[in-house]
């Protein structure tokens, strides 16, 4: 069989199986939505309605996927740090290559914004910058939870609920805070204390732009028109970018204030007026 | 409160985030850092030691340049010592040639002097042989008044 007609044969093949999909969703009839467009994205926003379980206490469905985020990179750090990190080789493969370029990523982001402390800013900017990009990815799978009423939703990105972002973004600030007063003591905390507005722009920022990305992808799901092709750019445009450049710009703007706060405090020379006699 | 903040979740993802940063602190990022320092270090060590070798062998080199300049110099002073107990050997053997040659010189002009010395009293001695000779031959043979007078006047002076 020649290279041409296998092609057509796969191309064929997957072309029939996309329409049986198509016609399949089509004429199964969907579930019987339990709220409005409206509730829906009102909810995203504000976290009325849908409420989950968590050990007895009745929360958002972005504490059980941060919960459930950290549970999987837990086991997958477990298994990095028990089978992998003991057999990394000097000239690294692939697997060890990303491990240590995502690593070097956050370190030298810590150490040139941060020249003089950098060690524990490197492991903060680590996580954070982790839990960003994969709890943004994480919508994508959207993973389904029963919520305390009975109906299912999908759990979104942690950091598109308003209190994962508050709670992110005062903690950069509090961690920039910690960095001027093991530097400078009492003037680091002033220097933090200067850009008071950052924790809320940090917050509201991250908030905003994975709650866009999430009622953009919401909308688009809720329709089953739009659920063809279009969720592929979506996914991308809303959930991939949004996941790199929020990592980013989290990571950064906590390294560069960091730096800012902990450089040591040079005291300004004053030049000495000249009071003497002139030769 | 506003856009439903609740302070109760926002300390759940604290707590969710301070678990996770524990995990990827300990788990992750130390293990790797300390990896790729170790790492560093290692090519670092590897890099020192070249460059120890490299300077090693430079410091050798050049004690070896001056090992062989030192020899050229050696060389060149026995070689100057050579030549100056050659030289010095040479104008020996020169000056005793020369002070043979002078000696030889002056035996020979002795002897040729001497020669001539003998030359000469031998021609004396056989001139004076050859004019007794003569003089007896004109004795005996031609007795003239000459020879008369002298004799008679030589006999005069005696009385």
């Amino acid at each position: 069989m020649t290279e041409k007609k296998k092609k057509i044969i796969i191309f064929v093949i997957f072309a029939v199986i996309i329409a049986v999909l198509l016609v399949a969703t089509i004429l199964v009839s969907a579930q019987a939505k339990h709220e409005s467009i409206q509730e829906s994205m009102k909810d995203a926003v504000l976290h009325t309605y849908n409420k989950v379980n968590f050990f007895g206490l009745e929360v958002n469905p972005s504490v059980i996927a941060a919960f459930l985020i950290t549970a999987v990179i837990t086991v997958f750090a477990l298994i990095v740090r028990i089978f992998v990190i003991p057999r990394f080789k000097m000239v690294p493969g692939k697997f060890q290559m990303l491990l240590e370029g995502w690593v070097n990523l956050f370190s030298n982001l810590a150490s040139s914004n941060s020249p003089v402390r950098n060690k524990f800013l490197g492991g903060y900017i680590f996580t954070a910058g982790t839990y960003i990009f994969l709890s943004t990815i994480f919508e994508l799978i959207g993973i389904q939870w029963t919520t305390t009423s009975g109906a299912s939703v999908s759990l979104p990105a942690p950091l598109s609920d308003i209190n994962a972002a508050i709670s992110l973004g005062c903690l950069s600030y509090l961690i920039i805070m910690s960095g001027g007063i093991v530097s400078n003591g009492l003037r680091g905390v002033g220097k933090t204390l200067k850009d008071f507005s950052l924790p809320i722009s940090m917050s509201f920022r991250m908030f905003g732009a994975l709650l866009s990305g999430a009622l953009v992808t919401e909308l688009v799901y809720y329709y089953t028109a739009l659920s063809y092709v279009l969720p592929v750019f979506v996914g991308v445009l809303f959930t991939l970018l949004h996941a790199f450049i929020q990592a980013y710009v989290l990571t950064m703007l906590t390294s560069l204030f960091y730096g800012e706060v902990s450089e040591p405090h040079i005291k300004k020379i004053r030049p000495k007026k000249a009071g003497g006699k002139t030769e | 409160m506003p856009l439903n903040i609740d302070w109760q979740q926002i300390l759940l993802h604290l707590l969710n985030f301070a678990i996770l940063f524990c995990v990827l602190f300990f788990l992750l990022y130390n293990p790797i850092k300390k990896f790729m320092k170790k790492r560093e270090d290692y090519y670092k060590n590897i890099d020192d030691e070249a460059n120890k070798k490299l300077s090693d062998a430079e410091e050798l080199k050049s004690s070896y340049e001056n090992k062989l300049k030192a020899s050229d110099e050696e060389i060149a002073e026995k070689q100057k010592a050579a030549y100056d107990s050659f030289s010095k050997e040479i104008d020996e053997q020169r000056a005793e040639a020369e002070k043979e040659a002078e000696s030889i010189i002056e035996s020979a002009r002795k002897k040729s002097l001497k020669e001539k010395e003998d030359i000469i009293s031998g021609a004396q001695t056989e001139i004076a042989e050859i004019a007794a000779a003569m003089a007896d031959k004109i004795v005996k043979g031609n007795t003239s008044d000459t020879y008369d007078e002298f004799l008679t006047d030589a006999e005069k002076d005696e009385k």
